[in-house]
C-alpha cells in the first residue's frame, strides 16, 4: 500500500527522469508532386511554363534549426552535390545558387511549403542544345550564367536538366552556414517544339 | 574665352560622370550593407529564440515572424545577386523592420520559460521526490511505531 502511494507521487519524478534518451539527430528533406504525395513530379518541361511543387523539411536535431536550401540548377557535365559517405566528406555542388530558401524549424516540427517554377530557354537546332536564359522560383526570376546549356542526349532521347535543393544549416558557433550532406534533385527533360 | 568654356564643360562632364558613378558605388555599398545588417539581425534573433526553445518556450509564433522575414531576406540576396540594389535594400530594410521587438518578445518568452521550468523543477522533481521519500518514512514510522508497541504489550502479557 505504502509502495503504491510512493509509486504514486513519485511519478511525477519518474516520468522525467526515465525517458528513453534521442539518439538520432537528423534532418529530413524533401520534394513532394503537385498533389502533396511522392509522384506526378514535373519532368517534362517547356520553356516558359510553370510547374507546382512542395518543398520540405523534418527538424529532428533536438534543437530549433536555421536552415538555408539553395537552389542550383545543372546539365550532365556539371558537378553535383554529394550525400554518402561521412558527412564532413560530403560536398556540395560548386554551381552557384539561383536562389535561397530560408527555413526556421522547431525541433519535432515540419516545415513545407508550395513552390513554383520555371525556366526560359531556347533551342539552338544547329548546335542540337538547349541554351538557358532564367530560372523563375517563387515568382523570383533569376539569371543564369552566359553560356548555360545543355545539349542532347542521345541514350535517354532528352535533353537533360536537374534541378537541386541543397540542405545547408546555420552554425551558431562559426556564425555561418555549411552544407549538411543533404539534397534532393528533379530530373528534369527540356522539352523543344 | 572659348577654351576656358570648353574646359569648364569638360569639367562639368567629368564631375557629373564622377559623381554618377560615386553614386552608384554608393548605392551597390549601401544594398550590400543593408543585407549584411539584415543577415546579421536575422542571425542574432535565431539565436534568441534557440535560447526561448531551450528554456522550454513555446517558439511557434516567434517562428512564423522569422520565416516571414527570411522570405525578405531570400528577396534582398537575390536582388543582390541580379544587381537590383535598390530591391535588394528595400527586402533587406522590411527583414530588419519586420524584426523590429523581436528579440525583447523572445527574451521575455525565454525567462517565462525559465520561471516555468523552475516551478516544474521544485513541484514535479524536487516536490514529487520529497512526497515519495516522505512517505516510505512515515510508512517505516508507523510501522516501527505499532512493532514496538505490540512487542511491549507482548512483554506486559
Amino acid at each position: 500500500m505504502i509502495s503504491i502511494a510512493a509509486l504514486l507521487v513519485a511519478s511525477p519524478l519518474l516520468s522525467k527522469v526515465l525517458v528513453w534518451p534521442r539518439t538520432e539527430f537528423f534532418t529530413e528533406l524533401y520534394v513532394l508532386g503537385s498533389n502533396q504525395t511522392a509522384e506526378d513530379y514535373p519532368f517534362n518541361l517547356s520553356s516558359g511554363e510553370s510547374y507546382g511543387i512542395s518543398l520540405g523539411l523534418g527538424n529532428h536535431l533536438g534543437y530549433c534549426a536555421y536552415y538555408l536550401v539553395e537552389v542550383k540548377f545543372r546539365n550532365e557535365s556539371q558537378s553535383a552535390p554529394t550525400s554518402f559517405g561521412p558527412v564532413e566528406d560530403r560536398l556540395p555542388s560548386s554551381l552557384p545558387s539561383l536562389y535561397n530558401v530560408t527555413a526556421f524549424v522547431a525541433d519535432e516540427s515540419v516545415w513545407q511549403v508550395p513552390v513554383s517554377f520555371g525556366f526560359d530557354y531556347g533551342y539552338n537546332n544547329s548546335l542540337l542544345r538547349v541554351d538557358f536564359h532564367s530560372l523563375t522560383f517563387n515568382g523570383n526570376v533569376s539569371s543564369f550564367a552566359e553560356g548555360e546549356s545543355t545539349t542532347w542526349n542521345t541514350t535517354t532521347s532528352r535533353f537533360y536538366g536537374d534541378l537541386m535543393f541543397e540542405l545547408w544549416r546555420f552554425n551558431s558557433s562559426s556564425n555561418g552556414f555549411r552544407y549538411d550532406g543533404n539534397f534532393v534533385d528533379l530530373k528534369l527533360n527540356m522539352t523543344v517544339s | 574665352m572659348k577654351t576656358t568654356l570648353v574646359v569648364m564643360v569638360l569639367l562639368a562632364v567629368l564631375a557629373s560622370g564622377g559623381s554618377v558613378a560615386v553614386c552608384h558605388g554608393l548605392s551597390e555599398a549601401d544594398a550590400r550593407a543593408a543585407v549584411a545588417n539584415a543577415d546579421l539581425r536575422v542571425s542574432f534573433c535565431y539565436s534568441a529564440v534557440a535560447d526561448a526553445e531551450k528554456a522550454g518556450a513555446n517558439v511557434s509564433g516567434l517562428l512564423v515572424t522569422l520565416n516571414a522575414a527570411g522570405v525578405l531576406l531570400s528577396e534582398a540576396h537575390l536582388a543582390l545577386i541580379n544587381g537590383s540594389f535598390d530591391s535588394a535594400s528595400t527586402s533587406a530594410g522590411e527583414c530588419v523592420t519586420k524584426l523590429d521587438g523581436f528579440d525583447s518578445a523572445a527574451n521575455s518568452l525565454r525567462d517565462s520559460a525559465s520561471q516555468a521550468k523552475l516551478m516544474d523543477f521544485w513541484l514535479n522533481v524536487v516536490g514529487s521526490g520529497v512526497g515519495a521519500v516522505a512517505i516510505v518514512a512515515g510508512g517505516f514510522s508507523v510501522w516501527w511505531y505499532l512493532k514496538r508497541k505490540q512487542s511491549v504489550i507482548e512483554g506486559d502479557a
